[in-house]
């Protein structure tokens, strides 16, 4: 097995992920200053400006409670000292091998096999298993999966599927506004003729941004989080020592999972594997095929 | 003109050397204490492993007080890890601990009554947890011993280790696979 340094990769990583939320946000600064030109072009740069401070504020609130609403989202309880002890032991030794500070170990009331990791970063940071994955995983399998957990919270990942998760809901607001309007100035006849020709450029392309930037985010966010999928398998792999053990976990959970754990589509970016099935999935899937990652693993 | 030119230049490049510098520097001493810092992780668990021993020779006696032999070791063992000093003493008691605990929950399975004893359970999946996170904790050491001997010994990071007086490689743990085997007892 290949023995990088995880320091390595995690800045690696951080760097490919800024490449990659960069485009994100200039479409949603883009479809700010169109929105702007068209409604109030004398306020452009206000709106632009408030644009900017509302994302942030986003960000910072969902940054500082993000992780308490998930976990009461999906129920999660904290593991018992007695009872999980051998979760909660299996969680406080992987950190151990990865180097961070043991992330506190929940449990959720779920017959699926799955487990997900929430938090800002490696000091505040949880991780919850379903009770499913308990009863149906051996030793090895369940180390692999808290393992893929794990190396999320190390690399940062959920830091930044939450930033995403803002952008990508913003966007979907604006165009949604955009969109609106245009449907309603259509109703209420010509809006003055002066600067013609801008203007209906504007619209244009207004038109083409609304349409496209809320699927462009969505493609972005999926291509982050597949490829950050594909690091977590291989960090877990390099934790455990043991590539198999989370290969043969992934394999029960194609076996036994309906696919239909209820869950948002918002968070299930932060699940081990994709809580819910869809048929756009091969297109927007958040996670890539359980099948891929196996052979992946296998090959290590 | 020209020679405000050059003199930006030069401070740029200046700027650039200090940045790569301390750069460096950073990144040989960080990972230096990450060693540190993974050994006292390691330290961490050994003391709380000892702290658990005499609950099960407690328990274990008084179920299976005659195996006299199996339990002189553990304490034994359990002495000599408390009384080390030094990492590699401390990672060698460890070690024989390590194998002593292996017999007595070996010897466990002979008595069911003991067995079936809910503190003895806890204790046994207690002492497995820290078992398996001293071995975690040592593959982080030796991770963090890789990073920091590479940082010293490739280019250009050495010639910044050999200003700093930091030419030595740190040595790595060795696991055994003896230590990570179950033992099989017959009977």
């Amino acid at each position: 097995m290949q023995r990088t340094s995880f320091y390595d990769q995690i800045s690696k990583n951080k760097r490919n992920s800024v490449l990659l939320v960069l485009p994100i946000a200039a479409l949603v600064v883009a479809l700010l200053y169109v929105i702007g030109y068209i409604f109030a072009p004398g306020l452009l740069i206000f709106i632009v400006m408030f644009g900017i401070i509302w994302m942030t504020l986003q960000a910072i609130v969902s940054y500082k409670y993000g992780d308490r609403a998930v976990l009461s989202v999906m129920k999660a309880k904290p593991a018992d000292p007695v009872k999980h002890v051998y979760l909660i032991n299996t969680v406080e030794g992987l950190s151990l091998a990865a180097g961070i500070p043991a992330p506190k170990a929940y449990v959720i009331e779920s017959e699926e096999i799955n487990a997900f990791a929430v938090g800002n970063d490696p000091q505040h940071a949880s991780i919850g298993v379903t009770t499913g994955a308990l009863e149906n995983l051996n030793r090895a399998e369940l180390e692999g999966v808290v393992g893929h957990e794990i190396s999320h919270v190390k690399n940062y990942d959920i830091r930044l599927m939450t930033m995403i998760a803002v952008f990508v809901g913003f966007a979907a607001i604006l165009s949604y506004l955009l969109l609106r309007s245009f449907w309603f100035s259509r109703g209420s006849g010509e809006r003055g003729g002066k600067g013609g020709g801008l203007i209906i450029l504007a619209i244009l392309i207004g038109l083409i941004l609304a349409v496209f930037a809320p699927i462009a985010t969505r493609l972005v966010q999926a291509m982050i989080s597949r490829r950050r999928e594909f690091l977590a398998d291989a960090s877990s792999a390099q934790l455990t020592r043991y590539p198999e053990g989370l290969a043969s976990a992934l394999e029960k959970i194609k076996k036994k999972n309906s696919g239909e754990m209820n869950v948002s589509e918002s968070i299930s970016h932060l699940f081990i594997t994709d809580p819910k099935r869809s048929p756009l999935d091969e297109l927007f899937a958040t996670h890539p095929p359980i099948e891929k990652r196996i052979e992946v693993l296998r090959a290590m | 003109m020209l020679e405000w030119i050059l003199l930006a230049l030069i401070v740029l490049i200046i700027v650039i050397l200090v940045a790569i510098f301390f750069g460096y520097y950073n990144r040989i001493i960080s990972s230096s204490n990450r060693i540190d810092s993974a050994w006292s992780q390691i330290d961490v668990q050994l003391k709380k492993r000892a702290d658990l021993v005499p609950n099960l020779v407690e328990t274990v006696k008084g179920y299976a007080a005659h195996e006299k032999k199996a339990i002189e070791m553990v304490t034994n063992a359990r002495e000599r890890m408390v009384g080390a000093a030094g990492v590699k003493e401390k990672m060698d008691a460890s070690g024989k601990l390590t194998a002593a605990l292996k017999t007595i929950f070996a010897i466990a399975e002979n008595y069911p009554n003991l067995k079936a004893n809910e503190n003895f359970k806890l204790l046994q999946e207690q002492l497995d947890g820290i078992e398996s996170k001293i071995a975690y904790a040592r593959q982080f050491y030796n991770d963090s011993v890789l990073s920091y001997n590479n940082a010293i010994t490739t280019f250009p990071g050495r010639w910044f280790a050999e200003r700093m007086g930091r030419t030595e490689q740190k040595p790595y743990f060795e696991v055994t696979e003896k230590e990570r085997a179950v033992p099989k007892v017959a009977f």
